[in-house]
């Protein structure tokens, strides 16, 4: 297992992507962003009125973090939408990696997997590297990879939910069907445990915004996050020891003969 | 100073903060001059865009503790300025003490409780008795027109001013007092001396309150986008400030005299100053509707768009060097700040005019 996370062809010692929105103040965001170590960060153009460049200010704010830009195409509900917004974001950036968002439902966020599959196919095509934000459905991954996604951003849980990882059998599933495929878990991770859970599975890195943005103390959460994403990792590659019915103590007891020290389920 | 004559001072920008001052520094004695590079009459900034809203707990929840502090003290200034204005101009500025209601749909019913979580966390017990549960019947209460929802907050140490009212009172006032207004005179400003295309002009003091006219002067300064509806209906009547809580956006309806309300407002981050969007007016008046059905009926008589002046960390700044005051950066909480950040340049600028002399 490689020690680094692998994204179209470059390397980052992160396992952590963040984005941009919704923290109390841009500082706080950039101090956030800088605690929690991510090397690669999400933001949006959406209702800038990206045209006429007049949020520059901010996106340079946020360039000055030195990290890689990851743009989104966060609210597109139709793959024109989204294929417009994208080019945009790459003429702005200067970037042609892209969070590609295809909305279906408006309540949930949901990703649309048709709209989807169809602008991830056209943006292969003119050169983007594409990470669908994308649900966990093993056909539908399997498709964003036949028309040439090398990243798949399969949800937790709807975005800014919090609820974890919802469907632990798909995910599982994703991980042992996909087991070459950088997988990221995208959305709905509300607490470090959740996203310590995902590593511990196998997951290459997780992508999160509302639950550093929205604690209470954002910089301390960057940190949290930061540490559980190490910290699943690493035990993901130590090897997670399986779970057992019965206590087995791991000293021996020295009053007990040591017949009676062996595991009950081994006997 | 080293004659008797009365201290000069300059004051660049006629929104509420330059206003304010001017009222303030004029009634203290001093020869006030007041520079605008837009209109007095129908100012072109935030101050005009806004709702008026004087709310230090419910700002709270996304801001940091000093704008509480700052806002607690603005609205207890308020009181009394708002007295002391009514009875110098003859005209009411309507503010109004009467606390905020704050609501939301059964589906997200959690947003109320997760709001009062955020704010004990930051307050501590310090907010007991500011902040009280509504049921069915008190909501209906404080607000008869809430008639559709279960539950609600009263926060008691809320208020509202309507700033229509407040700013044409302001520079009636400040004509009484004969500060010196220059309209469509857009200015630089520098340690006691103000300049425009005409030339350079000496003053004892200069205040620098341009909002983003002061771009070029403050580091990190930016305009973030807000949008308002103001609509007009004679079927339903709001008696307060109303927050509808919503897990994507904040929106408020603040009631005004004639049947007016002003539902706000969006908030970008962006310069942007095109009209508002459809879906911004999509999101304002759905947040209306969802506060009472008969909104659906009211007429919108108004769409505002302007650009908040905020810095990178979103507080107030202010920046004293010898004969010269820069405050800026009130962004979304104009109102609720003005007052207190006045009293603290009052000081400066007095502690500056005593070193002088």
């Amino acid at each position: 297992m490689s020690a680094k996370l692998e994204l179209y062809g470059e390397r980052f010692d992160s396992r952590l992507l963040v984005g941009t929105a919704l923290y109390p103040s841009p500082a706080i965001m950039r101090e956030s962003v800088r605690e929690s170590g991510a090397e690669i960060i999400t933001l949006s153009l959406r209702r800038q009125n990206p045209e006429q460049q007049q949020g520059k200010m901010l996106w340079d704010y946020i360039r000055e973090s030195g990290c890689r830009l990851l743009p989104n195409t966060a609210g597109c509900k139709t793959p024109r939408e989204a294929i417009a917004l994208a080019e945009m974001s790459r003429e702005i950036f200067r970037t042609n990696w892209l969070k590609l968002e295809v909305v279906g439902d408006d309540y949930n966020l949901q990703p649309d997997p048709y709209g989807l599959v169809e602008a991830a196919r056209e943006l292969v095509e003119r050169g983007f590297k594409v990470l669908p934000y994308c649900t966990d459905d093993l056909l539908v991954c399997r498709k964003l990879l036949d028309v040439g996604c090398e990243v798949l951003m399969p949800w937790g849980a709807p975005i800014g939910t919090g609820l974890g990882l919802l469907n632990r059998y798909n995910l599982r599933t994703l991980r042992e069907r996909l087991p070459d495929t950088p997988l990221i878990i995208d959305a709905g991770i509300g607490a470090p445990s959740q996203a310590a859970e995902a590593m511990e599975m196998g997951y290459d890195a997780v992508l999160l915004n509302t639950a550093i943005a929205r604690a209470q103390e954002p910089v301390q959460m960057a940190r949290a996050f930061r540490l559980a994403i190490e910290s699943g990792r690493s035990a993901h590659a130590a090897g997670l020891m399986l779970q057992r019915q019965t206590a087995s103590p791991s000293t021996p007891t020295l009053d007990m003969p040591f017949w009676q020290q062996s595991d009950p389920a081994t006997q | 100073m080293a004659d008797n004559r009365t201290a000069s001072i300059a004051i660049a920008g006629g929104g509420l903060m330059g206003r304010l001052l001017a009222w303030r520094l004029a009634q203290a004695g001093l020869e006030v001059s007041l520079f605008e590079a837009g209109d007095l009459t129908a100012p072109g900034g935030a101050c005009w865009t806004a709702a008026g809203m004087i709310s230090p707990l419910s700002e709270l929840v996304h801001s940091q503790r000093a704008i509480f502090d700052l806002g607690m003290e603005s609205l207890s200034l308020w009181a009394d300025w708002a007295e002391k204005l009514e009875a110098q101009s003859g005209r009411p500025v309507n503010f109004r003490n009467a606390g905020s209601v704050l609501v939301a749909h059964g589906k997200d019913r959690n947003e109320l409780q997760q709001f009062q979580r955020e704010l004990q966390a930051k307050l501590g017990d310090g907010i007991d008795g500011d902040l009280r549960r509504l049921d069915r019947t008190r909501l209906q209460q404080l607000e008869p027109a809430l008639e559709s929802f279960e539950q609600g907050l009263f926060l008691s140490r809320e208020g509202d001013i309507d700033n229509r009212r407040l700013l044409p009172v302001l520079l009636d006032l400040l004509r009484r007092q004969g500060v010196r207004l220059h309209e469509h005179t857009e200015v630089e400003c520098e340690s006691c001396a103000i300049s425009d295309r005409r030339g350079r002009q000496p003053f004892d003091c200069v205040i620098d309150c341009r909002g983003l006219g002061a771009r070029h002067s403050i580091d990190g300064l930016r305009g973030v986008r807000g949008e308002v509806l103001v609509v007009e209906t004679g079927e339903v009547q709001l008696q307060r400030p109303v927050r509808l809580l919503h897990p994507r956006y904040q929106l408020y309806a603040v009631p005004r005299s004639g049947g007016r309300t002003v539902i706000g407002a969006t908030e970008i981050e962006s310069e942007d100053l095109s009209p508002i969007s459809v879906r911004s007016t999509m999101e304002l008046s759905s947040a209306l509707y969802a506060l009472h059905p008969a909104f659906a009926e009211a007429r919108i008589v108004e769409t505002r768009v302007n650009c908040r002046p905020a810095t990178m960390d979103n507080l107030p700044h202010i920046h004293s060097e010898p004969g010269l005051v820069r405050v800026n950066g009130l962004y979304r909480h104009g109102y609720l700040l003005a007052p207190a950040l006045a009293v603290r340049v009052e000081k400066l600028v007095s502690e500056q005019l005593n070193q002088v002399a």
